[in-house]
């Protein structure tokens, strides 16, 4: 029988075996039994309470008392790698352990965070894998930069997404999306995850903190002496997850006439890829890109071979659907995961060596992700005063492709999704090159504005190869019993080299093209830290200095040229046409000195102080370095009330806590000074403009203050905790670029103006609903809302741009990010067609809408609230689990929607009675100033309707409810005994398991064509709220099995 | 702890000062390629010379919706903010005052284009967000054409700094003439006459134009033309050429072009143009109604003509225009024939015509002064002769085709298809969206003087 120092049964108490998965559990009585070998060591535990360990000799019945204990306190890793118990804490952080992560990986970290941390916020990217996640904790506040610090081992490592560079709109390079920098961390290396919400918790890692820090650490070789060795294997089968719901009565054409002569214009209507044409399926034969033309010696050729004959009829063939076809062009990928891992703990410490190959083939044919990643740790501890510990790791990444982002040629869903006309087979387009002219002219159903999508994807590749290191060396010597110094030295270091191919016959490269884009990145922080602990009766005492130096280089250099001599031959020695080069080269330096003392009284009251001073070069000017220093304290209290004060006894602990907090934060390099742009030569001789943002030699830093209040409750014997917090930030001073009108020869200026208030709230609910025996189901709520409001501009009135999404580079075609004084941070902004007061359109007497220039406001692109409920279930040796992701509220403004809506090719187009159709709306039969509203009654065609209605120029009707409930993950596992099973052959706590996987499987929404979660990008930027002609997404189901001994 | 910031944050990409003659280089060549870009998809579409098949709400006159071109304000901004620091820079150096004349001329060309467009515009403001004004007031155009500092007094001004230079530097990024500073001082002069003109209902400009008429100092021959000539291949070809074909095929023959053309039985239609592909019934060349309504119109390519070869395959037989000798020869003509000066209109037209046949690389048909374009026979009005002229040499020059339509109402454009503007041809650009937001104190000032900013409110010359 188990019971506590009262004398009380504890039912469900753990029983286990050491070294071994056997053990079980107490009943309600607190009685249990177990059937061990001869001299075994039975632990027993439960939460609450100190763990005890007894050895067995024999049979017998072994009593167990056990003491109210530490085991509440989880040990929790905060700013600057400081360990703490989570009691003490002023404010909220949040930790994912490895269990957490390793079960169903994702290919980006970010991704397998989403739903799992309570006011986080994950967004995966449009091309599929490899893309770029974002993330944002707590919202956004910064009108220019919301991205949070990462921090692996105590050093910071970057998330940036440098994007290539793009020039002209409709002819160029289309952007590509070579991933995050935080989603190539390993996540078998990973031991836990810490999220630092708010600035408090974040306070010490200085200015790149204002956006909460999500702090990695990797795993150790573990305590336990002898070699350890793991391999697990992940596979998993990846489907597309939503594809556009098209009609399948129309096909390609306009007013329903179609034959294909040479698809640049020369048939009926064979320029363009609408979907008004005739019906399918209705028995008739058309002339199409695929149907067969003889030549006169007798060879058949396609249509679409225009380069091989001329003026020879095209021979009809059937005008039939292809319901399909999208669906058959997108194949089934697979991730392929293994790891393996040596560890071994010995006298002096411990390491761990471990080697993980990602291979990635994505569902869009021809797009891969391959990636090694190697990570070394050792901590050494030569004396009993001196620890070295060193965290190494090194990644490589490399594509073959990496599919296009955004509206445009180059973007497969152009010509598939907004321009692939319903009659299309795909399939046919397999074939891409026009015979005898491979290299040189590649054959498509259509030449003005398309690229067959299999040449654009096997042709016009864009690969990349990076290879990343990172890591830290660090020093710990305790000087006297009381005083500790740490020295510590990191580097994230990348170098990655991009390759673009441009294959001739390219729509907008006619000749083709080629581009070489190499990004390199470093950053160096050097710190040391002085910690001085001590205990004087009631009150303990922890206090440190510490300081950091952070030198940044980085560099982006894009050399092309826009015509290849040879077709087939990509290399710039291959030019013929000038070479351009663009590059950009930037260095950063921080310094800081900080401070932090924490007291705690008494087991019950606990208070932190924190001071920091950064100096940043950012802030200086090419003749002063005055405005560069900044400094900004915090201050937290924890009160845990359940030690001082008798709660009653379903209370286990109660805490409450509270904080105060200011972080301050810099800007990107050269604000402060203007330069001139070199531009196309002419005659091959040099030009220059001057730039177009108007720079600052005033700058102040940007300031959060934030105020945090919280508490934390444990209930029944802990099998309900509920942890609350509410957080009220201002961000002022916002260092950004202000838009203002080019009439005065600039378009930019930058400057330190607004404010903007974030406010929200965030539970996190842990539960033990059912716990039995054999049976235990756990759960955990992470719940959050916030608003970001906008109390202060830089202008007296109007509206500020913070960013926007564009078709091409048109005024009319573009989503605005806009925020005025009580506006959200978030609130999109496009135009509409015209609305009387009842809203209800009013539209032109022969039944038209009116377009109605006037910007409005479309929604907010934040949820009201996000939920994750990750439900987790035993049953003797089988485990289950599943995590539901619930985003209620914001908008998506669809460009898919838009245009092949305009195209005719989804299925809201699909109805088109030959009467023509009656528009919702009222017509306007009284004057200007006196309107009398009438029903409208005049149809106009069923083409005219739709084209009008989603018209690109009018987002207004183009726009989603972003809502989704998500089957984000499951796995359900079955965990082998081998040290039973397996008659000896491997040591004590050897185990195997399997498990069956998936991610990403379902969701609820009313989006019927895409993944709700959407990202696009414009301007080298992402643009949240906008989907973008995205790629489909992956649905994947996989096995894991895992061996340890 | 501040060690070296200064020298971190300086940034060693680019640099921080610039030679005049990169700006010059740049102000001239990005004028000339970017509006040239805009008369083809914005400029001759509003005149008439091209049609859109689709993307074409500017073409159905909804100008405040440019989607391919169409919003040329920031053109004249960006350039005339470097023009205007080449300006700056030949005040404040001796040894770059040779650059003050030229930066002059084109500043007060730049500006009349710019309100020959809009109307009231920010000026003596204007381009000068670096001394701390960003919220630029507007000016009226009479005030830009007529005051201190404003186009014609800055032509002035332009001419009389190169006359008064005694310097030896060369001006250098000069890619219009080389450096030659008298050639400079002829494309003034032929500024002076078409500002003067185009102004000549509102002033009274005869003994300045005789003036200028009887010195002959103007651009008189093709050889002194203001030209760039686009090259073959990148990266300074026409900017056609480097567009998708659909891009490109998305323009046809106007009717209104075909037309006029057709009635001229004129040869340069073969190169201003290409045969369609249905061409069956022998006839070669269809112009389609401007401003056809594309969601309830179709319209098959190949019935109509697309532009030439020049404009794609061969750009480098095209030039960007900025003041040619026909174009000042038609100007003294139509002076002449108003009787504005004493001078022979019909001399000056034939000339003109004569001149503008060579600039398209078109031979001037022997009879064609004699039959379907003799000078006021046929009961031809001579100032629509002039003006049609005058249009049809002017394919791709900017918006120039409208704006003497504006003035003088030739050629009769036709009602477009499907008008979005209430059957009326715009007689001014809108501002764009992005002045309202802001620059809007100013904004508000300018758009209530043109009935919130209606593209129906004629401008000063044209009230």
């Amino acid at each position: 029988t188990v019971k506590d120092n009262t004398g009380e049964p504890v039912a469900f108490a753990n029983i286990a075996e050491q070294g071994t998965r056997n053990g079980t559990t107490t009943s309600s009585t607190g009685t249990y039994s177990i059937t061990v070998k001869e001299g075994a060591t039975l632990v027993f535990s439960f939460i609450g309470y100190k763990s005890q360990k007894l050895s067995v000799t024999s049979a017998q019945t072994l009593d167990v008392i056990l003491e109210e204990g530490d085991s509440l306190d989880q040990i929790i890793v905060t700013a600057l790698g400081v360990k703490r118990q989570e009691r003490e804490l002023g404010y909220a952080v949040q930790t994912l352990d490895a269990d957490q992560i390793e079960e169903v990986k994702a290919v980006n970290l970010l991704d397998n965070l989403a739903g799992k941390v309570a006011g986080i916020s994950v967004t995966q990217g449009a091309t599929g894998v490899g893309s770029s996640s974002k993330i944002t904790i707590r919202g956004e506040a910064s009108f220019s930069n919301n991205n949070p610090l990462f921090i692996v081992d105590g050093t910071p490592v970057n998330n940036n997404t440098i994007f290539n560079f793009t020039n002209e709109a409709a002819a160029g390079f289309q952007e590509v999306d070579f991933g995050n920098g935080a989603g190539e961390l390993n996540q078998d290396d990973i031991a836990s995850v810490s999220v630092l919400k708010g600035p408090a918790a974040a306070a010490l890692y200085g200015t790149r903190a204002s956006n909460g820090a999500i702090i990695i650490e990797t795993k150790n070789g573990g305590k336990q002496k002898g070699l350890g060795i793991s391999y697990n294997t992940s596979f998993f089968v990846d489907t597309a997850f939503q594809l556009p719901q098209f009609q399948n009565e129309y096909g390609q054409g306009n007013s329903g006439q179609f034959e294909y002569v040479d698809g640049l214009g020369g048939g009926t209507n064979d320029n363009i890829t609408y979907s008004w044409g005739p019906r399918l399926d209705a028995g008739i034969n058309i002339a199409q890109f695929d149907s067969p033309v003889t030549l006169p010696d007798g060879t058949v050729v396609r249509g679409g071979d225009t380069s091989l004959y001329n003026g020879l009829s095209i021979t009809p063939t059937a005008f039939n659907s292809n319901p399909d076809n999208l669906k058959n062009f997108y194949e089934t990928g697979h991730t392929f995961i293994n790891n393996i891992a040596v560890s071994n703990g010995f006298e002096k410490g411990d390491y761990r060596f471990s080697f993980t190959d990602l291979r990635s083939e994505s569902i869009i044919p021809g797009v891969n992700l391959d990636r090694q990643s190697v990570a070394a740790k050792l901590n050494f501890t030569p004396s009993d005063k001196t620890t070295i510990r060193t965290s190494i790791n090194y990644v490589n990444s490399a594509s073959d492709n990496r599919p296009s982002n955004g509206y445009g040629s180059e973007n497969v869903n152009y010509s598939l999704v907004a321009w692939g006309p319903r009659s299309l087979n795909i399939d046919n387009l397999r074939n891409y090159w026009q015979p005898g002219l491979e290299g040189v002219q590649q054959y498509s159903f259509n030449y003005t504005f398309f690229d067959n999508p299999y040449f654009i994807l096997n042709e016009n590749r864009n690969s990349f190869g990076r290879d990343r290191l990172y890591g830290n060396v660090s020093l710990t010597q305790q000087l006297t019993s009381e005083l500790t110094a740490t020295v510590r030295t990191g580097m994230d270091y990348s170098n990655e080299k991009r390759r673009f191919l441009r294959s001739y016959s390219t729509n907008r490269f006619r000749n083709g093209a080629y581009a070489e884009h190499d990004v390199t990145y470093r950053e160096i922080n050097t710190d040391f830290l002085l910690n001085y602990k001590n205990q004087f009766d009631d009150i303990t005492f922890d206090a440190s200095i510490g300081g950091n130096r952070l030198s940044q280089t980085a560099s982006t250099r894009q050399v092309q040229t826009t015509s290849l001599a040879q077709p087939g031959i990509f290399s710039l020695n291959n030019a013929a046409s000038p070479i351009e080069s663009f590059g950009f080269r930037s260095e950063k330096r921080i310094n800081s000195l900080y401070a932090f003392a924490k007291a705690g009284y008494k087991n019950f009251l606990y208070l932190d102080v924190t001071a920091r001073n950064d100096w940043s070069s950012a802030l200086a000017t090419p003749f002063t370095a005055d405005n560069t220093s900044f400094f900004y304290p915090s201050v937290s209290t924890s009160f845990i009330l359940s030690n001082i004060v008798d709660l009653p006894k379903v209370i286990d602990f109660a805490k409450i806590r509270a904080s105060y907090a200011q972080v301050g934060n810099d800007t990107d390099p050269y604000q402060t000074q203007g330069t001139f742009i070199s531009q196309t030569p002419v005659n091959a001789q040099p030009t220059f403009t001057n730039q177009d943002f108007i720079p600052n030699q005033n700058l102040r830093p940007e300031t959060t203050s934030s105020v945090e209040l919280g508490f934390d409750m444990r209930f029944l014997k802990q099998r309900l905790n509920v942890d609350f917090t509410y957080y009220n930030a201002v961000t002022s001073d916002q260092i950004l670029s202000l838009p203002i009108g080019i009439s005065s020869g600039f378009s930019q200026q930058v400057v330190n103006a607004g404010s903007v208030r974030n406010t929200g709230v965030e539970v996190v609910l842990n539960a033990i609903p059912v716990r039995t025996d054999d049976f235990q189901w756990s759960s955990t709520v992470n719940f959050a809302t916030n608003r970001a409001i906008v109390e202060d501009l830089p202008q007296d009135e109007g509206r500020l741009t913070l960013a926007y999404s564009r078709v091409y580079d048109s005024q009319d075609q573009t989503v605005w990010h806009q925020v005025e004084e009580g506006g959200r941070i978030g609130d999109l902004y496009g135009t509409g067609y015209l609305r009387n007061e009842n809203g209800d359109f009013v539209l032109t007497a022969d039944g038209r809408f009116i377009a109605d220039p006037e910007l409005k406001k479309l929604g907010n692109y934040n949820a009201d609230f996000t939920m994750g409920f990750n439900n987790s279930f035993t049953y003797k040796n089988w485990d289950a689990s599943f995590l539901l992701d619930w985003r209620q509220g914001g908008i998506l403004v669809s460009r898919t929607l838009a245009l092949a809506a305009v195209g005719g090719q989804l299925e809201e187009t699909a109805n088109r009675p030959d009467a023509g159709i009656v528009a919702n709306g009222v017509v306007n039969t009284g004057t200007a100033d006196n309107p009398v509203y009438v029903q409208n009654t005049t149809a106009v065609s069923a083409e005219s309707y739709y084209r009008q209605f989603y018209d690109r120029n009018h987002e207004e009707n183009n726009v989603y409810d972003a809502s989704y409930l998500k089957l984000r993950q499951f796995s359900i596992g079955y965990s082998f005994d081998l040290n039973k099973g397996a008659l000896g052959l491997f040591n004590d706590g050897a185990e195997m398991r399997v498990s069956l996987i998936g991610r990403n499987l379902f969701a609820f929404s009313e989006i019927p064509h895409f993944d709700p979660e959407q990202l696009a990008v414009q301007g080298q930027g992402f643009v949240s709220g906008v989907e973008d002609m995205s790629y489909a997404s992956t649905r994947s189901i996989g096995i894991k099995a895992g061996i340890q001994f | 702890c501040t060690a070296d910031f200064e020298e971190i944050n300086t940034n060693s990409n680019a640099p921080v000062t610039v030679q005049p003659s990169l700006l010059l280089r740049q102000v001239i060549y990005n004028y000339g390629e970017e509006m040239s870009y805009e008369g083809f998809v914005a400029g001759g579409l509003l005149g008439q010379h091209m049609t859109a098949l689709d993307f074409n709400l500017f073409d159905r006159h909804a100008l405040k919706s440019p989607q391919l071109g169409g919003d040329p304000w920031p053109i004249f901004y960006r350039n005339l903010r470097d023009n205007e620091l080449i300006l700056n820079q030949s005040r404040s150096s001796e040894a770059f005052k040779v650059y003050e004349g030229p930066a002059l001329i084109f500043k007060a060309y730049m500006t009349a284009a710019l309100t020959d467009i809009y109307g009231d515009v920010p000026y003596n403001e204007a381009f000068r967000g670096l001394d701390g004004i960003v919220q630029p007031k507007y000016d009226l155009q009479e005030d830009i054409y007529l005051q201190e500092n404003g186009i014609l007094d800055n032509l002035d001004k332009g001419i009389a700094a190169i006359e008064n230079y005694t310097g030896s530097i060369a001006l250098d990024g000069d890619v219009l003439y080389n450096g030659d500073l008298q050639a400079w001082v002829r494309l003034a002069n032929s500024l002076k006459i078409k500002a003067l003109v185009r102004i000549s209902d509102k002033e009274n400009i005869s003994t300045r134009l005789q003036e200028l008429y009887d010195d002959g100092n103007y651009i008189a021959s093709n050889t002194q033309n203001a030209i760039f000539n686009f090259t073959d291949s990148e990266p300074n070809n026409f900017r056609m050429a480097r567009l998708r074909a659909g891009d490109f095929n998305n323009f046809v023959m106007s009717e209104t072009m075909e037309e006029i053309l057709e009635g001229l039985n004129d040869a340069r239609i073969d190169i201003l143009f290409r045969p369609r592909g249905n061409n069956g019934n022998g006839d070669d060349y269809e112009g389609l109604l401007n401003g056809i309504d594309a969601s309830s119109t179709s319209v098959s390519l190949a019935d109509y003509s697309l532009a030439g070869t020049i404009f794609r395959e061969n750009t480098g037989m095209l030039d960007a225009n900025y003041m040619t000798a026909w174009e000042t020869n038609f100007l003294l003509a139509e002076a002449a024939e108003k009787g504005l000066i004493t001078a022979p209109a019909q001399t000056l037209y034939e000339t003109a015509v004569t001149q503008a046949f060579e600039y398209w690389n078109t031979t001037l048909p022997v009879d064609y002064l004699t039959t379907t374009a003799a000078y006021a026979a046929n009961g031809n009005d001579p100032i629509e002769q002039i003006i049609t002229q005058k249009w049809i040499a002017g394919v791709i020059n900017g918006y120039e085709g409208w704006i003497e339509y504006r003035r003088t109402g030739f050629p009769v454009l036709k009602n477009i298809s499907a008008s979005l503007n209430n059957n009326l041809i715009p007689v001014r650009m809108p501002y764009p969206a992005e002045e309202a937001a802001l620059n809007a104190d100013n904004y508000n000032v300018a758009a209530s003087a043109t009935n919130n900013n209606d593209i129906n409110v004629p401008v000063w010359w044209d009230e």
